[in-house]
């Protein structure tokens, strides 16, 4: 991981204009399409290697989307993604094979990700024979027990099923199954979301030692402000569809330059009651806008309070914001930057104040 | 302080499972007054759910055995006939519970869950119900609560819906609220908005508040008084200072130490509790956390149950109390 400062980061995964777009279709017999859900709507990010990204942002605001597109595990419509310089977009299948070793996936609900049928075993060696890693029986089961030792399960469990386990061992499974190809690139999609506080902090440790010992490039999602403020080396903050701020994770959680990163961090309660007496809440007015109604201009606007005349009519860019180099923020408030906005775009609304929204 | 509105005195529940009896709740004893906000903090598993479901009457019958006392405004709940028990839920407790979507029924438009409530519990005319609901849901800050009142809950989002399960539970304007990791499942900024409400309408009414979460963060927002439970006891009780800034039992501590913080640039491993919490069915004869207690010491930790005594400076309104043998090593 290299500052822009010092030359070139060196870039793992990286997103360009990257677009999700889902057609909205009526109901009934004709099923016609009558709008766009826009999950992820130009997302401009880099990944560095051997770094912890981590995203953050409300729910609804695509930052689940946007990991699955980095894999293609939904096909993106507009935008490219390149995963250690090769198109992601355009992969064929065998390339594509590969993309999936290279890249894992840890799941939110280990209830839900791993299947009740097959043992701790049957489910941390289907990577290594899907990809012929380790052939033969007796290699691939050894894999499998170090595997296991790798995120701290005693390799006597290989034999039992998932039912017989805690949510944070579950969890420790799905990290295995992960990591059997050998991945470069591991995806944490609210990995630690359904797990109590003391197996939170069991799971962040395991995540960040096996980062430190196996180079890990991490991207890990949550809506936990603290857990991504403890794991990361950077910090990505995502509202409808948009990455809106990049940057130090120390910078964007002590010096946030953009009017939304600012109010999701002041509203997270701490655990210190003389603090919380004392702390000023931005509380932010109304809901997210729905992502099939994105607001012109700057889509935060409708809830900003900060909001003034160019929010409107020009779509702000990312431009370099505060001290730490490598910081930047999509906000007019730094500079009006950004895309004008073409009045006659029909899925434009000029106000998102609708309460079903 | 005047006379507490809900008094709690040794509640235990029991509740008949195909692997044995659980002992869910042991011996609990709290109060609250009114204006009051007592936070129940614990993992999954620890009772803290169980322990209010009981006050209201919400466990099977067939299944669960309730003792002990719990006075609402003077009456026992517990001893209550189920037709007086229907009469105090509402005008007496009202309850969140964590997913809106499941406490709203999702054929009926919001304006008839409210107004179901009001006209059960003495609103009689139709349109002074619904002129009654259409103004409890601009007090919980519903945007444009005219229309909002014909909606479905489908329609809304997921803070609105708990806006909504809010208005109807404060609908008869009851004296005492309990909400069940009622912020849980809302994104913080949703959070925020809710808590703010929560405190106004306490301030406002007068309410005395059973907050259930498990999230610290939010207690040290909102509550005077904590209680810790962990294995169907309280562990630790005391103001919120007290609990959150002098945590004495090693479970309070442990649970604090693996918070990540978002305050401060520690790069330090968390710290992390090994283990998992005992199964109800089979609790530990001492103290309920001296399997994974990281300081536990003698063989009295694991014989003698530690009882619930004050620990610190003695004779306030409010002592600071844990059940743990450690703090009487750690004076000696």
């Amino acid at each position: 991981m290299t500052s822009p400062s010092t030359g070139a980061p060196d870039v793992l995964v990286s997103a360009r204009g990257l677009e999700v777009h889902f057609p909205v279709r009526s109901g009934g017999a004709l099923r016609r399409t009558t709008g766009l859900l826009r999950a992820v709507d130009g997302v401009d990010l880099d990944v560095h290697r051997g770094e912890t990204l981590g995203l953050v942002g409300e729910s609804g605001c695509g930052k689940s989307t946007l990991g699955n597109a980095l894999l293609r595990l939904v096909p993106p419509t507009g935008g490219t993604v390149t995963f250690d310089g090769a198109d992601v977009t355009r992969m064929g299948r065998r390339e594509l094979r590969e993309l999936r070793r290279r890249a894992g996936m840890v799941f939110q609900d280990p209830f839900a990700s791993l299947d009740p049928r097959r043992t701790v075993a049957q489910t941390v060696a289907e990577p290594l024979e899907v990809h012929g890693l380790h052939p033969g029986r007796q290699a691939r089961a050894a894999r499998v027990r170090e595997l296991l030792q790798l995120v701290g399960l005693d390799p006597g469990v290989a034999a039992r099923y998932p039912h017989e386990f805690s949510g944070g061992q579950r969890q420790r499974v799905g990290i295995a199954r992960a990591l059997a190809g050998e991945p470069d690139f591991l995806v944490c999609d609210e990995a630690i979301a359904s797990l109590d506080v003391s197996v939170q902090a069991q799971v962040l440790n395991l995540l960040r030692r096996l980062q430190r010992q196996l180079g890990l490039t991490l991207l890990f999602i949550s809506h936990d402000l603290s857990a991504v403020r403890h794991v990361s080396d950077r910090i990505a903050v995502m509202y409808l569809g948009r990455v809106v701020e990049v940057g130090p994770a120390s910078a964007v959680a002590a010096e946030p330059q953009m009017p939304y990163t600012r109010a999701l961090l002041s509203a997270v309660p701490l655990p210190h009651p003389q603090l919380e007496r004392s702390r000023q809440r931005i509380v932010l007015r109304g809901d997210v806008p729905s992502p099939s109604r994105v607001p012109s201009g700057c889509r935060f606007r409708t809830r900003c309070p900060d909001v003034f005349a160019p929010c409107p009519d020009v779509d702000p860019a990312l431009q370099p914001v505060g001290s730490a180099p490598g910081h930047v923020a999509a906000c007019h408030l730094h500079g009006v930057v950004g895309t004008p906005v073409e009045r006659e775009r029909p899925d434009a609304p000029v106000d998102a104040g609708d309460p079903a929204a | 302080m005047t006379a507490p509105v809900l008094e709690v005195e040794d509640l235990r529940v029991d509740l008949r499972t195909p692997r044995g009896t659980a002992h869910v709740v042991n011996g609990l004893s709290y109060t609250v007054g009114a204006g009051e906000t007592v936070a129940v903090v614990g993992e999954s598993g620890s009772g803290k759910s169980v322990s209010v479901l009981a006050l209201l009457g919400l466990l099977p019958a067939r299944t669960a055995t309730v003792t002990g006392r719990a006075l609402l405004d003077g009456e026992d709940l517990l001893t209550m006939s189920p037709e007086r028990l229907r009469q105090v839920r509402g005008p007496g407790v009202g309850m969140v519970f964590q997913d809106p979507m499941t406490s709203l029924n999702p054929v009926l438009t919001v304006g008839r869950q409210l107004t179901e409530g009001l006209r059960a519990h003495g609103t009689p005319s139709k349109a002074a119900a619904r002129a009654r609901a259409v103004e409890l849901l601009g007090e919980v800050g519903l945007p444009d609560p005219g229309r909002a009142v014909d909606r479905y809950p489908h329609e809304l989002s997921g803070g609105m819906r708990q806006r909504v399960v809010i208005a109807i539970a404060l609908s008869n304007s009851p004296s005492l609220l309990i909400a069940d990791e009622a912020t849980t499942a809302l994104d913080v900024t949703v959070q925020a908005q809710i808590l703010d409400l929560v405190e106004r309408l306490r301030t406002e009414h007068g309410t005395g508040v059973v907050w259930i979460t498990h999230d610290l963060g939010v207690v040290a927002g909102i509550a005077d008084r904590v209680l810790v439970m962990y294995g169907g006891r309280c562990v630790e009780d005391g103001t919120v200072d007290d609990v959150l800034e002098r945590p004495v039992h090693p479970y309070t501590r442990g649970l604090l130490g693996a918070l990540p913080d978002l305050a401060t640039d520690d790069d330090a491993d968390l710290a992390t509790i090994p283990g998992t919490p005992p199964p109800p069915t089979d609790l530990p004869p001492g103290c309920v956390f001296w399997p994974r207690c990281p300081v536990r010491g003698d063989t009295r930790c694991e014989t003698e149950q530690p009882p619930l005594a004050v620990v610190g400076a003695g004779g306030r309104a409010l002592p600071h109390r844990a059940a743990t043998w450690c703090a009487e090593r750690e004076a000696s």
